[in-house]
C-alpha cells in the first residue's frame, strides 16, 4: 500500500457500505411498521405484551432459551415448519414489531415456539397465568368505550398510534381474541398467590389505550378464535394420561420443572431453580405442580412456581402468530383478511 | 523476573539474532486461473443475487417473488394474485386426491367393491356440495349405501385437522368434475363456513347424519349450480376475482 | 537487514553464537533495534497473553459443562447460574472477548511495533487498557451467569460490561494510532493493513451494534439483522483480519522468503473488506426478512471466495518448497494449519449458506461446527503459532519441551477435527430428520446425541491441549525456559539445510 490515507479511507468506506446495505436501508424499508388493522381500524395485530409476559421475555432471554428454540416459522417451500404445525403461515417482520429483544433463535434443539401460545387448549389460550386478573378485565373493558386516556378513539390504532414497546409495560396480554377466549374461561382461582399478588402488573386493570382498543375491536371484529385444534403434535407420544393438557399453562410449568416427566426423549434442561419448594400451609396451593413419581415432593410439601416462572409461562402463552397478515399467504386463509394470499402488491 | 534485561544491549537474545529479515513482498503477477476463479465467483454471486432478490422490495419475503412477477406480467390472462394459482383448482385437487384419497377410493374414483365406495357417479359426490364436504371434513363410519351397493366395513377418517380449507375445496372441486361427474365447484370460503358450523360436532358422521341434511350446495358458492336447485346467489369464484390493489 | 546468508537459510539455526557479537554491522543495528522494540512490548504483550490464556482455560471448562449438559441435561438443574442457557453464552463470550480478542490484541501489539519499527510508547496505557478489558469480560461473564444476559447472540454482555469493554478498547486503539504516528520508513506491509483495519472495524461494528440494539433500538426483526451483521463481522473483520494479518507475517518471517505477490495481497485484502463485511444475514435464511437482505449476504459469501482463493494462493506460493519446514518449526506448523483451515472454513460457509442446503442445515449443529472452524481451527491455531514465535523473544528463553509442543499441536488438531466432523455429521442427520415432518421432532434431537457425545470427547482432547500449553507458557513466564541459542524444534534438525529443503 502506497499511502496511509487511502488505506484508512478504504477501510472506512467498505464497512460504511456494508452498514448502509444491511442496517440502514433495511431500517428504511421495514424499520417503521405499524400494527395491521382491518378496514374499520379494529382488530389490531400485533399488540404489545402485558407486564408479566414482557418480564417473561427477559427470563426467556436471560436463561438462554433462544439457543435451542427458534421463534420463526419458515415458508412452506423452505422447510417443514408448517407441516410440523409450528404455524399456519410463515413469520413476517410485522409479527415482531413489539419484540425487544427479538428472539428469532438460531438453533432447534427444541421445537419452534412462534405459536406455542396459540397451540394451547382453547379455554387456556391467552390467559397469561393462573390467577392473573387480566382476562377477567377484558370483557368489561370491551363495553366501556370511552377510554381513560380520553384521546384514544376506537380507531386510534389505525392512525399509527400504536403503543410503542419501550417504557412501561401496558396493554392487555392478548391478541384480539382475548376477550372471546376470556369470556369462555372460568375465572382463574386467585387463591394461593403469594408472590404474584405482591406485584400485579400495574397497567392491566387501568384500561390503557391499547387495552381499550383491543377490547373494542374484539366484539366487532369477526376474527374468530382460531380453530381450536389441541394439536398434540408428535412430541407427546409418550404423554402419560393424567398429565395436564398439552401446552396449557400447567403443562408448561410441569415441563419446565421436569421435562422428562412429560417426554422421556426430551433433552431440555430442567429449570427447577424457577420453582419454590415449601411446606404446605393449610391447603395445597392451587398453583402447586401436580407431579408424580420421583419428582413429587414429600408429603406435606409442595412445589409452586416463582414469580419468574409465572412470567415465563405468561410469555410463552402469549406467543401467537396465528393472526393473518396481509403480506403473507396463510395456509388456512382467514375470512378477516381482506385480500388473502397476496404477498406482492 | 530476569528476562535478560541486565545484560548488555548488544548481547541480544539468540532468537532475535537468528531470526529472518522482516517480511517483504514479492511482485509476482496474477495467474490467469485466478482471474477465471474471480469471474466464476462474480458470475455465480451476481446470478444468485438476481435470482433470489425478491426485486429488492422490503415487502417481498419470498425470494422467488421476482420470478413470480416476471411470470405474471408475461401472462396477462392469469387472474388472481394468488401464488398457488398457477394450477386450476381441479388440477390442484387432483394432486391432493392422489396423495390422500386414492389409496381407498382409487385413482379412477371407482373405489373397491364392498369396501370403499366409488366417487365416480356417486349420488353423494355429484349432488349438492354440502354432503360431500361434511363427509370429507368429519369422516364417515358405519354402513352406507352408494349407487345401490352396500358398503360399511371401512371407516373414513376426518380430514379437518389435516387439510386446509383451500385443499378440501380443491379436492372436492376435482372429485365433482372428473370421471364424468359434473357438479358445481367448491370454494375455500364455503368450506371455512361449514367448518365453523361443524366445529362442535363430534368426530365422524354416519349415513343417517348425512341423509338428514338437505342435498343442497353450500351457501356462498359460485358458478352455475349443478343438479339441485339452491338459493345460493350467483357469486364469482375468488379465482376469477380481479386482484385487489 | 540481516546478512545475506540468512536469506537462503531455511532453518532457524543461528549463524553465530550470541555472545560473539562485538562489532556493530548493519545487521547488528537492526538486531539491537528489534531487541529494544521487543523489550518495550514485553509487559503489555505478556499481560495480554497471560490474561488470554486464563480466559481460555475458563472458557474450556465452561465449554465442557456446555457440551456434557447437552446430552446429560439433568446435571445441576437446581443451580440457576449453571443452567445450560447461561453456561453456553458464558463460554462463547469468554472465548470471544476473553481469549480470542485478548490474544489477538497482544499479538497485534507486537506485530505493529515490529513492523512500524518503533518502540512501544506509553506501555502503561496498554496495560490499563488490558486491565479494563479484563474487568469488562469479568463483569460480562458474571452478568450472564447471574441472569443478566441481553438475549442477543454474541452480544450477551450486559450494557455495563459492554461500556467497560469499550473504554478499554479506546485506550488500546489510541495506542495503535500513536504507534502509526511514529512509524519509520518503508511501505506499509500487508500485515499492517489487516491490523489497522481490524483496529478500526472493531469499534465501529461494536458501537453500531450497541447503539442500534440498546441506545436507539431498531424495530423488531431488524435487531436480529443488526445482531447477525455484528456477529459475522466480528468473525470476519475482527478475528479474520487479525488472523490473516498474523499469518501474513509469520509465514514469510519464519521461512525467510518474501510473500509471493503484492498484487494478490492487495486484491485479497480489498475484496475481503468489500465482501466479507456484507455477510451475516445468511444465518437468517427464510426468516422474517425481505428476501434481498438474505440473498445479498449469500451472494457476499460466494463473492468472499475471491479473497479466500487469493489469500490461499498467496500463502501457498510463499510456502512452496518450504512445506517440509513444518516438521521442525512449531510456529509454521500451527500457522499453516490455521491458514489452511481458513479455506475450509470459507468453503463450508458458502455451502451451508445456499438456500437449498440451508433448508436442512440452518437450525442444526452444523452452524456450531462452522463457528468452531473459524474461531478455533483458523484463528486460535494461528494465534498459538504466533505465541510460539513471540513469547521466546519476550522472555529471553526458549520453549522448554518439544514434547509438550507436539502434544499441544496434535491434541488440538485431533480435537478440532473430531469436533468438526462430529458436528457436521450430527448436524446433517439432525437437519434431515427435522425436515421430515413424518418423524417426531425429538427424533432429530435424539439422533444427534451420539454425535454430541463424540463432540464431548473432542472437547476432552482440546482441554488437554489447552492445559498443556498453559503449563508450558507458565514455565516460560517464570523464566524456566531453556537458555539455548537454538530454538525448540519439534523434531531434531537435519544438520544439512540444503537437504532439508529437498525433503
Amino acid at each position: 500500500m502506497k499511502g496511509f490515507t487511502p488505506l484508512i479511507l478504504g477501510i472506512c468506506a467498505t464497512l460504511a457500505f456494508s452498514w448502509m446495505g444491511l442496517a440502514f436501508i433495511p431500517n428504511l424499508q421495514i424499520g417503521h411498521l405499524d400494527p395491521q388493522t382491518d378496514e374499520e381500524g379494529k382488530d389490531a395485530y400485533p399488540v404489545p405484551k402485558s407486564g408479566m409476559a414482557e418480564r417473561g421475555r427477559r427470563i426467556y432471554a436471560a436463561n438462554g432459551c433462544f439457543y435451542c428454540h427458534s421463534q420463526q416459522v419458515r415458508a412452506d417451500y423452505a422447510g417443514s415448519d408448517i407441516e410440523r404445525k409450528w404455524g399456519e403461515r410463515r413469520s413476517a417482520p410485522r409479527d415482531y414489531i413489539f419484540e425487544r429483544p427479538v428472539e428469532l433463535g438460531k438453533m432447534r434443539m427444541g421445537p419452534d415456539l412462534a405459536n406455542i401460545g396459540h397451540r394451547a387448549p382453547a379455554e387456556d389460550q391467552n390467559a397469561p397465568a393462573q390467577g392473573s386478573p387480566a382476562p377477567a378485565v377484558a370483557p368489561s373493558a370491551a363495553n366501556a368505550s370511552p377510554t381513560p386516556g380520553g384521546s384514544a378513539a376506537p380507531g386510534a390504532v389505525t392512525a399509527n398510534q400504536a403503543p410503542k414497546p419501550q417504557g412501561t409495560p401496558t396493554a392487555v396480554p392478548s391478541t384480539a381474541t382475548a376477550s372471546l377466549a376470556a369470556a369462555a374461561s372460568p375465572p382463574a382461582s386467585p387463591s394461593g398467590k403469594t408472590q404474584v399478588a405482591a406485584s400485579p402488573s400495574p397497567a392491566i386493570a387501568a384500561g390503557s389505550p391499547a387495552n381499550a382498543n383491543v377490547a373494542n375491536a374484539a366484539p366487532a371484529g369477526p376474527s374468530p378464535p382460531a380453530p381450536a385444534t389441541p394439536d398434540a403434535g408428535t412430541t407427546l407420544a409418550s404423554l402419560p394420561t393424567d398429565s395436564p393438557q398439552a401446552y396449557s399453562a400447567a403443562w408448561h410449568h410441569q415441563h419446565l420443572y421436569s421435562p422428562r416427566s412429560i417426554n422421556v426423549d426430551s433433552n431440555m434442561p430442567a429449570y427447577k431453580f424457577l420453582y419454590v419448594k415449601r411446606p404446605v400451609s393449610g391447603q395445597v396451593s392451587a398453583r402447586a405442580l401436580k407431579l408424580r413419581g420421583e419428582e413429587a415432593p414429600r408429603e406435606g410439601w409442595e412445589i409452586v412456581p416463582s414469580y419468574d416462572a409465572e412470567c415465563l409461562v405468561a410469555y410463552l402463552m402469549s406467543l401467537d402468530q396465528s393472526h393473518p397478515l396481509k403480506e403473507v399467504k396463510s395456509a388456512a386463509p382467514a375470512p378477516t383478511s381482506p385480500s388473502p394470499g397476496k404477498s406482492a402488491k | 523476573m530476569d528476562y535478560g534485561e541486565t545484560e548488555e544491549v548488544q548481547n541480544v537474545h539468540a532468537a532475535i539474532q537468528r531470526e529472518k529479515t522482516e517480511p517483504r513482498v514479492g511482485l509476482e503477477p496474477l495467474s490467469i486461473w485466478l482471474i477465471v476463479v474471480y469471474g466464476l465467483a462474480i458470475f455465480f454471486g451476481g446470478a444468485y443475487l438476481g435470482r433470489f432478490s425478491g426485486n429488492f422490495s422490503g415487502d417481498s419475503l419470498d425470494p422467488y417473488a421476482g420470478e413470480q412477477m416476471a411470470k405474471k406480467s408475461a401472462g396477462p390472462g392469469q387472474a388472481g394474485g394468488e401464488q398457488a394459482a398457477q394450477l386450476s383448482p381441479a388440477e390442484r385437487g387432483k394432486k391432493i386426491f392422489l396423495a390422500n384419497c386414492a389409496t381407498c377410493h382409487q385413482a379412477n374414483g371407482l373405489g373397491v367393491p364392498g369396501q370403499y365406495p366409488p366417487l365416480a357417479g356417486s349420488e353423494f359426490t355429484t349432488g349438492g356440495s354440502r354432503r360431500p364436504a361434511m363427509i370429507v371434513l368429519k369422516g364417515l363410519q358405519g354402513p352406507v349405501k352408494v349407487k345401490g351397493q352396500q358398503f360399511g366395513t371401512a371407516v373414513m377418517q376426518p380430514w379437518d385437522k389435516t387439510l386446509t380449507d383451500q385443499r378440501i375445496a380443491d379436492v372436492l372441486t376435482y372429485e365433482r368434475s372428473d370421471w364424468g361427474n359434473k357438479a358445481s365447484p367448491v370454494t375455500p370460503e364455503q368450506i371455512a363456513a361449514l367448518r365453523k358450523e361443524l366445529a362442535s360436532h363430534p368426530e365422524s358422521f354416519t349415513e343417517k347424519d348425512i341423509l338428514a341434511v338437505p342435498d343442497e350446495d353450500l351457501p356462498g358458492g359460485g358458478a352455475p349450480a349443478g343438479a339441485p336447485p339452491s338459493g345460493s346467489p350467483p357469486a364469482q369464484t375468488p379465482g376469477a376475482q380481479p386482484p385487489k390493489p | 537487514m540481516n546478512s545475506a546468508a540468512s536469506a537462503t537459510d531455511p532453518t532457524e539455526i543461528p549463524l553465530k553464537a550470541p555472545s560473539s557479537v562485538t562489532d556493530l554491522t548493519a545487521g547488528d543495528v537492526s538486531q539491537v533495534e528489534r531487541a529494544l522494540i521487543d523489550a518495550s512490548t514485553r509487559v503489555p504483550v505478556l499481560m495480554f497473553y497471560t490474561s488470554a490464556l486464563a480466559w481460555l482455560l475458563l472458557g474450556t471448562i465452561l465449554a465442557g459443562f456446555t457440551s456434557f449438559k447437552l446430552h446429560s441435561p439433568d446435571l445441576f438443574s437446581n443451580v440457576a447460574f449453571l443452567t445450560w442457557g447461561r453456561i453456553r453464552p458464558a463460554h462463547v463470550n469468554v472465548m470471544l472477548y476473553g481469549w480470542a480478542s485478548m490474544v489477538g490484541i497482544g499479538t497485534a501489539i507486537w506485530l505493529m511495533a515490529r513492523l512500524c519499527r518503533t518502540t512501544l510508547r506509553h506501555p502503561l496505557l496498554l496495560v490499563a487498557g488490558g486491565v479494563f478489558w479484563n474487568l469488562g469480560v469479568l463483569l460480562g461473564v458474571g452478568g450472564i451467569l447471574a441472569g443478566d444476559s441481553t438475549g442477543y447472540n454474541w452480544l450477551e454482555f450486559p450494557l455495563y460490561a459492554a461500556i467497560t469493554l469499550f473504554v478499554a478498547y479506546s485506550l488500546i486503539v489510541s495506542w495503535a494510532v500513536l504507534m502509526f504516528r511514529f512509524r519509520r520508513g518503508g511501505p506499509i506491509y500487508i500485515t499492517q493493513w489487516y491490523l489497522l483495519a481490524a483496529f478500526l472495524w472493531f469499534p465501529w461494528i461494536y458501537l453500531a451494534a450497541q447503539t442500534m440494539l440498546f441506545v436507539v433500538p431498531v424495530q423488531g426483526v431488524l435487531q436480529a439483522a443488526v445482531d447477525w451483521w455484528y456477529a459475522n463481522n466480528l468473525l470476519f473483520l475482527w478475528f479474520g483480519s487479525l488472523g490473516l494479518g498474523t499469518a501474513y507475517y509469520m509465514i514469510p518471517k519464519v521461512i525467510g522468503r518474501p510473500v509471493y505477490s503484492y498484487h494478490l495481497a492487495a486484491i485479497g485484502f480489498w475484496s475481503y473488506a468489500l465482501f466479507a463485511s456484507w455477510t451475516g444475514m445468511q444465518r437468517l435464511i427464510d426468516g422474517p426478512f425481505p428476501a434481498w437482505m438474505v440473498t445479498a449476504s449469500i451472494a457476499a459469501m460466494i463473492l468472499a471466495l475471491i479473497p479466500v482463493a487469493t489469500v490461499g494462493l498467496n500463502h501457498h506460493m510463499t510456502m512452496r518448497d518450504y512445506f517440509p519446514l513444518m516438521r521442525y518449526s512449531p510456529t509454521l506448523r500451527f500457522t499453516v494449519f490455521g491458514a489452511m483451515s481458513y479455506t475450509v472454513f470459507s468453503v463450508l460457509g458458502v455451502m451451508i449458506s445456499l438456500r437449498s442446503f440451508a433448508r436442512f442445515l440452518q437450525f442444526s449443529e452444523v452452524s456450531i461446527a462452522y463457528s468452531h472452524l473459524g474461531l478455533y481451527a483458523f484463528f486460535t491455531m494461528i494465534m498459538f503459532g504466533a505465541m510460539y514465535y513471540i513469547v521466546p523473544r519476550l522472555v529471553g528463553r526458549e520453549w522448554r519441551y518439544s514434547s509438550l509442543i507436539k502434544l499441544h499441536f496434535w491434541s488440538s488438531v485431533y480435537g478440532i477435527a473430531l469436533m468438526t466432523l462430529m458436528l457436521l455429521a450430527g448436524g446433517l442427520v439432525q437437519g434431515l430428520n427435522m425436515d421430515n415432518p413424518t418423524l417426531a421432532f425429538t427424533e432429530s434431537t435424539q439422533s444427534v446425541l451420539p454425535y454430541l457425545r463424540g463432540r464431548s470427547l473432542a472437547g476432552v482432547l482440546m482441554t488437554v491441549a489447552h492445559f498443556t500449553f498453559a503449563y508450558h507458557f507458565g514455565l516460560m513466564l517464570f523464566g524456566l525456559g531453556r537458555t539455548a541459542s537454538v530454538p525448540t524444534f519439534l523434531n531434531p534438525v537435519n544438520p544439512d539445510p540444503e537437504e532439508m529443503v529437498a525433503h
